[in-house]
């Protein structure tokens, strides 16, 4: 042990630094900055070609093109309303039936749920995340999509017809199983796997002393998950929720499979309708000129949009923490 | 080593009532089984102290007490634990209502996500809705007691998170006895804390036992002495002996007690 000690004391004893490792650790620092420097160049590619793309559209139909409902390919009038309105309310309704029932999930699995119970329904979870969506599409038209029409919408017609507001929100016209709420239901199908699993793995992470504790107090176990738990976690299950909101907003194919495609505006969520990835998912093929300006015009518009949700997102998860 | 304990000074009352009473008590995790045939006697108004080298089972005996293990189907527990009469690991036995009557203060700090005042009133609120005034007036005495008070008074707002290892245990503390229990148990409460903090922590156990039926599980023998009137030294599950703290620590009638407490084991 000496011996070692003292070898490591002799000076001059330690290792020359040889060249070529300083040369190799230069390269090395700078193909890691160059790394990180494609992603800054890769953002702003994809962000300057989709405004250039879509400049003559916006330059066309000035504020118009947001506002207007009018989407003419003969006369080359494009407004993008009903798909601006048609992507935010399928990724509400989306949000709206996914989220309690991924809260739903992810307490039973982390507190309530016998081993035996919990081990299939996390797989099948998992599993959930990783189908296509155009798998979800094709279910959801050929399985989902008549049963949905058979014992909801023509049902449920029936029953609101002339009343207020419910009469007109959930009137089907056509009561094909397409349409808004439709899709809605399609996009909370597919982010349940996401928000559940993620908030499952939260909840997990939660010190089981914490939730003793707040059992410990007599608290039930709607408290202490009220109270304690889904608090404890308040941000990640903020993340999560967006996460799968930014999921809804820009998913194409199994929404251009069940939202019916409609150019018009409608104030029943039964009726069909389009979203902005469905939009340019359906023209793309055959667009030329300024139906292809406006389409990459309603990209910078998801674009956006999806941007902005990023944006309050962050919002919301700083204020939480400063809690 | 023995001569470096001061015991406690505070002489027992031996005709006090007895307020947890364990009878033939078994304890299982799976197949295994963790407590065997336990018989104490926990008197009100007292400091009873569990002590015994690691998995002895004295934490797995004091999560009986509120049925915490009940949070754990493959955890269950056969004979008696009597609470004023009632069998409290019955399975007819309301839980939620009997933790309300036996706070837990746990090993780690664990403030709930709110604020310092919310913390507290937070046991208050899940089975009472009294008045604001009361309310303020029950949290503040709480907090003090706790001698928590002088020191959040002017941050009850702010979050129960922000604070100090020991003050959030002092603040576990605060939320504990503004429920006004009949029993505390106490899991190693001064374990994760620095030793100023724990000697707060122990005046303060000083002062509840005037008003509480205490439990208290420590691995700090010189705590045990300090702060208890009674002792229960446990080993591999069993209760090897169970007397007077002085008893245990001046003339143990067991070996086995004689080396644990002098530091030859364990």
């Amino acid at each position: 042990m000496t011996a070692v000690t003292d070898h490591m004391t002799v000076p001059g004893a330690a290792p020359q630094r040889k060249t070529p490792k300083g040369t190799f650790d230069i390269v090395f620092r700078n193909a890691s900055f160059l790394s990180a420097l494609f992603v800054l160049v890769l953002l702003a590619g994809i962000m300057l070609s989709m405004v250039i793309g879509g400049w003559p559209a916006f330059r066309e139909m000035g504020i118009g093109f947001i506002t207007s409902s009018v989407w003419d390919t003969q006369n080359d009038q494009y407004g993008a309303w009903p798909a601006i309105v048609g992507t935010l309310s399928t990724a509400f309704l989306a949000l709206v039936i996914g989220v309690p029932l991924s809260l739903g999930i992810a307490v039973y699995l982390t507190q309530l749920a016998p081993p035996w119970f919990k081990q299939p329904v996390s797989t099948a979870i998992e599993l959930l995340a990783a189908v296509p969506s155009i798998i979800y599409g094709m279910w959801g038209l050929f399985v989902f999509v008549p049963l949905f029409a058979a014992y909801v919408q023509i049902p449920l017609s029936n029953i609101v017809e002339g009343l207020p507001i419910v009469g007109t929100v959930l009137y089907s016209r056509s009561p094909s199983g397409l349409g808004i709420l439709t899709a809605g239901i399609i996009l909370a199908f597919m982010i349940i796997p996401f928000i559940a699993s993620i908030t499952r793995d939260m909840l997990d992470q939660i010190p089981s002393v914490l939730r003793e504790s707040a059992y410990g107090i007599g608290a039930t176990t709607w408290e202490v998950v009220r109270h304690v738990l889904v608090p404890q976690a308040g941000v990640s299950i903020i993340g999560a929720i967006m996460l799968g909101l930014g999921r809804a907003l820009g998913e194409t194919m199994a929404v251009t499979f069940v939202v019916g495609n409609a150019n018009r505006l409608s104030a029943s969520i039964m009726d069909p309708g389009s979203t902005i990835a469905s939009r340019i998912a359906n023209e793309f093929n055959e667009a030329m000129g300024l139906q292809l300006n406006a389409l990459i015009a309603l990209g910078c518009i998801l674009f956006f949009v999806t941007f902005v949700v990023l944006v309050i997102a962050r919002i919301l998860v700083s204020r939480v923490k400063a809690y | 080593m023995l001569s470096t304990l001061e015991l406690s000074p505070q002489s027992l009352d031996a005709d006090a009532p007895v307020r947890i009473a364990v009878k033939n008590l078994d304890f299982y995790y799976g197949e295994h089984k963790a407590l065997k045939n336990i018989n104490l006697d926990f008197r009100d108004r007292h400091v009873t102290a569990l002590i015994g080298p690691s998995g002895c089972g004295k934490s797995t005996l004091l999560r009986i007490f509120n049925r915490i293990y009940s949070l754990y189907p493959e955890q269950k527990a056969t004979g008696e634990v009597l609470l004023d009469g009632r069998n409290v690991i019955s399975n007819d036995i309301d839980v939620n209502e009997l933790r309300s009557r036996i706070g837990m203060v746990f090993q780690k700090p664990t403030p709930f996500p709110m604020s310092i005042y919310d913390n507290v009133a937070f046991g208050i609120r899940l089975y009472e809705k009294p008045p604001k005034s009361e309310l303020d007036d029950r949290i503040e005495g709480a907090l003090r007691r706790a001698a928590l008070w002088d020191e959040v008074k002017d941050k009850l707002k702010a979050s129960g998170m922000g604070l100090s290892g020991g003050q959030q245990q002092r603040l576990c503390i605060a939320r504990t006895i503004a429920q006004k229990p009949e029993v505390i148990l106490f899991d190693e409460p001064t374990s994760a804390l620095d030793p100023i903090s724990t000697g707060k922590i122990e005046d303060l156990l000083e002062q509840l036992k005037t008003d509480f039926t205490i439990v208290i599980v420590t691995h700090n023998m010189q705590q045990a002495a300090r702060i208890s009137q009674y002792t229960a030294f446990m080993y591999l599950g069993e209760v090897i002996e169970f007397a007077a703290t002085n008893t245990i620590f001046m003339n143990p009638s067991k070996k086995q007690t004689q080396d644990y407490v002098t530091g030859r084991f364990g």
